[in-house]
């Protein structure tokens, strides 16, 4: 997917919405921004903390958040967010007209795709880009969206919810239900976003029954735009073996999540080294 | 826009702002013009492609980050093949390439490769990254080994020959005498401290190689002394960098007697951070009807 050149922006908060558990979504308006934007990028987002105003007021600014699109309409752009640690927690504390400083749009979305039997599977906060895609693909795809949370407070909107509490849904880890569904909806693709065991997991089953498989990974970022190499992850390349070099050339290399990724092959993530 | 000048040795910057290596790429310059910046220092480069540290690779801590990049790279081949085109083709202001190597030979190969290219003004030698074994680092404490790496490599080129050192040594102040002695001809100072965090909970570190290197606001007193003591021990013009965040942080470093200085972590806390601290200097100068030269070195103790 091409890539737009990414703007550094500040925008009020239109609305802010509150959902369950450590869950909230900040909505923001803008016409240009909204139509670069495609299902699967990114934005570096932060509490407004100009580098002046933190000089005056002796605190510290910290670095940008990489936060996901959860939606994207006719101007209207939402980040889907959990409050886990400090940059996401002075997030939370954003209410409708504060500042929100943006980079972004950032990374590869998702290819989009016609005519597919899709399933979504998400974990936790690796709900919202997937409910963009969905948006997406939903007239052109039969769709099935497969859901896991520790609890029922990392449950969201989809067709069948695994829980490791079994407080909602089904009891256990998503994935187990992840085989019996491709087999039983006769799904050709699948793209998935959530915590790295479960990914690890479901790659493993899409590779045993040779389903095409993307999925959105994850990673502690510094820059977002491709200069730091902080988050990087390593990914199966076409390098080939150098012969006249003598040298063995890796068949894998990092690569960055911000810039080549968040979106990869799962077949193409080295998974035992992750 | 007035502009701001310095020289670095043989270097003439119209901006004391410049950019630290591995920090800012030609992607920070979709969001302002270059005019800010003096210089353009790039990410290093070594003789062979370099993959990089196992991730985590960062992480934040209380007054900066930590990182363990390990100096990934496409090595030097490509660099001339696909990267240096694309920062001649971009730049008009002068750029320094920053490289690093496990022997003196491999330094000198290397510049004597670069020699062969335009478009190139100075060169940094990196012997203080700490996150690379027996490379770099392994050169940057030992006085007598940074005096022999500047004495070899000087008589290769007639531009600007900076070495980076690091702070995580006993006497930065000697270390800078023997790139002096040696034919260095500027000093950046000062690369990233040791730095580790640990998940209190579970106890795993959070960056993989346990140990990273520490940047940003929280070493700025540590640059800041840094830059004093070298700026006392050595004639050499000092491109400073180490936690400057503002312009207020810039004239401090200018004060101690720094010549320019360069943005580090500040790129990523907020990618406009070098046009305001050129803003920010232009303001203050003005205003305290001030040059730079007035500033630099002028500390009163």
């Amino acid at each position: 997917m091409k890539q737009n050149i990414p703007v550094r922006l500040d925008r009020r908060i239109y609305s802010r919405e509150e959902l369950c558990g450590e869950y909230f979504i900040l909505w923001i308006w803008d016409d240009n921004l909204s139509r670069k934007c495609h299902p699967g990028q990114f934005f570096e987002i932060r509490a407004h903390a100009s580098l002046l105003d933190a000089f005056d007021a002796r605190s510290l600014p910290k670095l940008y958040k990489p936060i996901s699109i959860y939606d994207n309409a006719d101007g209207r752009i939402g980040f889907f967010i959990k409050k886990v640690g400090a940059g996401t927690s002075a997030l939370a504390k954003l209410k409708a007209g504060d500042k929100l400083e943006l980079i972004g749009p950032l990374g590869n979305g998702f290819n989009p795709v016609s005519n597919k039997r899709v399933l979504l599977l998400s974990g936790g906060i690796g709900y919202p880009p997937l409910w963009y895609l969905q948006k997406e693909l939903i007239n052109h795809n039969k769709i099935f969206w497969l859901h896991g949370g520790a609890n029922q407070d990392d449950v969201f909107p989809c067709d069948e919810v695994w829980t490791m509490d079994g407080s909602f849904g089904k009891k256990g880890m998503v994935t187990e239900g992840l085989a019996p569904l491709i087999l039983e909806k006769k799904i050709n693709l699948v793209y998935s976003c959530g915590p790295i065991p479960m990914l690890k997991q479901a790659a493993k089953i899409t590779r045993e029954l040779g389903i095409r498989h993307y999925t959105s990974l994850e990673a502690y970022m510094a820059c977002g735009i491709g200069v730091c190499h902080g988050c990087a992850v390593p990914i199966r390349t076409d390098t080939k073996e150098d012969i006249e070099a003598g040298t063995s050339i890796p068949q894998w290399d990092y690569l960055r999540v911000c810039k080549e990724g968040p979106v990869f092959n799962a077949e193409d993530v080295m998974w035992s080294m992750l | 826009m007035k502009q701001l000048n310095t020289s670095l040795g043989k270097l003439k910057l119209n901006s004391p702002v410049t950019v630290a290596s591995g920090t800012f790429d030609l992607e920070n310059l979709d969001f302002f013009g270059q005019d800010f910046l003096g210089a353009f220092i790039c990410k290093t480069i070594t003789r062979h492609s370099r993959i990089g540290n196992p991730p985590p690779r960062l992480y934040e801590s209380e007054a900066g980050l930590i990182n363990s990049i390990g100096l990934q790279n496409p090595g030097l081949d490509k660099f001339i093949s696909d990267i240096l085109p694309r920062l001649n083709a971009a730049l008009n202001i002068p750029l320094v390439v920053s490289i690093s190597g496990s022997s003196i030979t491999e330094f000198a190969e290397i510049i004597c490769r670069l020699e062969m290219e335009s478009g190139i003004s100075g060169y940094e030698l990196n012997v203080s990254c700490p996150n690379v074994e027996k490379e770099g680092i392994a050169f940057g404490v030992h006085p007598e080994v940074v005096f022999e790496l500047c004495k070899t490599l000087a008589p290769f080129t007639q531009k600007e020959l900076i070495v980076k050192l690091s702070p995580n040594v006993t006497d930065i102040a000697a270390i800078a005498k023997a790139a002096e002695a040696g034919g260095a001809s500027s000093i950046a100072l000062i690369n990233t401290l040791w730095g580790m965090a640990i998940d209190y909970k579970t106890g795993r570190s959070q960056i993989k190689m346990g140990v990273g290197g520490y940047s940003g606001i929280g070493i700025k007193p540590v640059a800041l002394a840094l830059t004093y003591k070298v700026a006392k021990a050595v004639k050499l013009p000092i491109i400073a960098m180490g936690g400057i965040y503002t312009w207020q942080d810039a004239l401090e470093f200018l004060w101690a007697g720094a010549s320019a200085i360069a943005l580090g972590t500040a790129n990523f806390i907020d990618p406009l951070a070098a046009p305001k601290v050129f803003a920010g200097l232009q303001d203050f100068l003005a205003e305290k009807k001030l040059g730079l030269q007035d500033i630099i070195g002028k500390c009163e103790v």
